[in-house]
């Protein structure tokens, strides 16, 4: 296609389609690899879901539909049930100490003084480990014979004799919590950060010229004009937190007995270790429908500011 | 920035100063109570049996010995040659695929732009469990199980979105006249793309690329459900099989947990700056 110097209106045409055609090269490569390496698995794992898979048919080309089984076999069990519980206490738990704490620490390292974004940026090296290790660290700290917290308390005075923290349903929960806030804080404190420098300073200082105290400020000012962040934010972290596997696999494996089983573990005992693919994808498919809707809410809430 | 310029210069009344002081030595305290969890992975990994195994856990090794360590090597060689190919593999299908995309989203307004945007967006938000079933299924059926292959090609699906949403409102802010400016200077698009584009927004860029790294490195739900055999595992997997195995070795396991938090630390602390900014560009903004 050798562009003639005679066809000056068809080079233009020719440029601007061949414009839109590099586009296109630029970007659907990683669109299709999406598509075939998470769209495709997804819609394949519906399919799975209606299907008799298990060890046995692993290989097999035409595995049989057995309609709803998969579902009511996991909608009949106690633990299916609990784990959607679980994973429900376990993200508004994370919810709102993440939140809170990081909107607290957001208020306080946006003060000025010498330290404040060097410590606040270091902080966040937490996210960047892997959830293996912090698991294990956790676990370490909690644990029973030589566990630092335990010797802290007692110390303290606030225990009398060593917890078990991880041994009983509660309080393993509880130290999941906290093991998955400490990733979560100061990832809620950066988003909340960023918001929070967007607000214009002369809101306050006219605020405060009219005599707001600093509480009328916070509530009459910060909040509402932080509430999309706040909002994206809170969306954003439900969806993470939701979506725990790693920590709670390392920390509790889903015990003790099933008290801190998630939606996630749950699936993947399913078809990780009793080979049963098509419950496990039926679990999984629960999940999705969980994720989808809060992913939907998620995108509206930011479609308006950030995708234009 | 300039808001900061103009408050260095304003003068600090003694109450003031005061209250700088107060607020940095909180801060500090704060910043060291948040950090233990790391400083307890080090110092126990370098301290003996019976310090680690006492009742009462120390707060600094008494003795102090690198045998936790020692004891890791025979086993480390594999799992950490597993770790840096799945990783690296990762890395390079991630870079290769994601930053040609968010070029193409950021300077190109081609149809059906925003809904690419849009996939970007959910399957970032959307979980391993999710996809854990169909993908061993499928990579059963390609007998692609227990290869690097299958890490490497599934841990790249966390990265890519990452990095797309993370690089393209870096490539926004380049001048068009620049790049038009190379093209009539006889660039083709693609020279322009990697000698122009790529170089101005290289911090953006090696930033994308150590996400790209880390994300593969703390993978451990695709590589320890696709790759089970022992000499395929990478160091996620190993040490939770590890920890399964010593139960409470905490020395031991805490000194392979510094050998797998290490490349992490290093990036973090040489790229701080870029990295505390990338994250937060990366996961919301579209």
């Amino acid at each position: 296609m050798p562009d003639s110097p005679f066809q000056i209106g068809g080079i233009a045409v020719k440029k601007r389609e061949k414009g839109r055609w590099v586009g296109y090269a630029f970007v659907l490569p990683a669109v299709i690899y999406m598509l075939v390496f998470i769209g495709y698995p997804i819609i394949y794992n519906w399919v799975i879901s209606f299907q008799d898979a298990t060890a046995y048919t692993l290989k097999d080309a035409g595995r049989a539909f057995i309609g709803l089984t998969n579902y009511q076999t996991i909608f009949a069990d106690p633990t299916f049930a609990r784990s959607i519980q679980h994973t429900f206490i376990y993200t508004i738990g994370c919810l709102i100490i993440q939140f809170t704490l990081g909107f607290a620490l957001a208020m306080f390292f946006s003060k000025k003084f010498t330290l404040a974004k060097p410590i606040r940026g270091l902080v966040v090296i937490s996210w960047m480990l892997p959830v293996t290790v912090t698991a294990l660290v956790f676990k370490f700290m909690f644990s029973q014979d030589s566990g630092i917290i335990n010797t802290i308390l007692m110390n303290l005075h606030i225990i009398d004799e060593p917890v078990g923290w991880l041994l009983s349903g509660g309080t393993a929960m509880a130290v999941l919590i906290i093991a998955n806030s400490w990733v979560g804080i100061p990832f809620n404190m950066l988003l909340l950060t960023t918001g929070l420098n967007n607000i214009p300073l002369d809101v306050y200082e006219a605020a405060s010229i009219d005599g707001a105290t600093k509480k009328q400020q916070f509530f009459m000012i910060t909040v509402p004009l932080l509430k999309p962040t706040i909002m994206s934010t809170l969306v954003l972290g439900f969806v993470l937190t939701f979506k725990v596997f790693d920590l709670v696999y390392v920390m509790t494996g889903g015990g003790p007995v099933d008290s801190t089983e998630v939606l996630s573990t749950y699936s993947y005992k399913l078809s990780f270790q009793q080979f049963q693919f098509g419950q496990g994808a039926a679990a999984a498919c629960v999940l999705f429908v969980c994720l989808f809707i809060v992913a939907l809410i998620y995108l509206r809430t930011i479609s308006k500011s950030e995708v234009d | 920035m300039s808001r900061e310029k103009k408050e260095k210069k304003v003068y600090q009344t003694p109450a003031e100063k005061r209250k700088n002081i107060a607020f940095n030595i909180l801060a500090v305290v704060l910043c060291c109570l948040f950090l233990f969890p790391i400083y307890w992975i080090v110092v126990n990994s370098f301290k003996i049996d019976s310090e680690i195994f006492a009742k009462i856990p120390t707060l600094w090794p008494h003795e102090f010995t690198l045998k936790a360590y020692g004891e890791q090597f025979g086993a480390l060689g594999t799992t950490l040659k597993n770790s840096i190919i799945i990783a690296v593999g990762s890395l390079v299908i991630s870079m290769v695929l994601s930053v040609p995309a968010a070029y193409g989203l950021a300077k190109y307004k081609i149809k059906g732009g925003k809904f690419f945007i849009l996939i970007f967006l959910t399957t970032q938000m959307l979980p391993a469990s999710l996809v854990l079933t169909p993908l061993f299924l499928i990579f059963s059926n390609l007998e692609l199980l227990n290869t690097y292959l299958a890490p490497i090609l599934s841990t790249a699906t966390i990265s890519i979105p990452f990095v797309v949403l993370m690089l393209r409102p870096s490539f926004l802010s380049i001048s068009t006249e620049l790049v038009e400016a190379a093209k009539i200077d006889g660039c083709g698009t693609l020279r322009a793309f990697f000698k122009i584009v790529v170089p101005i927004s290289r911090p953006a860029v090696i930033t994308a690329g150590c996400f790209g790294f880390v994300y593969a490195w703390n993978d451990l739900a695709y590589s320890m459900t696709f790759n089970t055999a022992e000499n395929m595992r990478p160091m996620t997997s190993a040490i939770y099989t590890f920890m399964n195995q010593y139960g409470t070795k905490w020395n031991s396991i805490m000194a392979y947990g510094v050998l797998l938090i290490l490349p992490c630390v290093i990036i973090f602390v040489t790229m701080q700056k870029y990295i505390v900014e990338g994250l937060t560009s990366g996961s919301v903004k579209g």
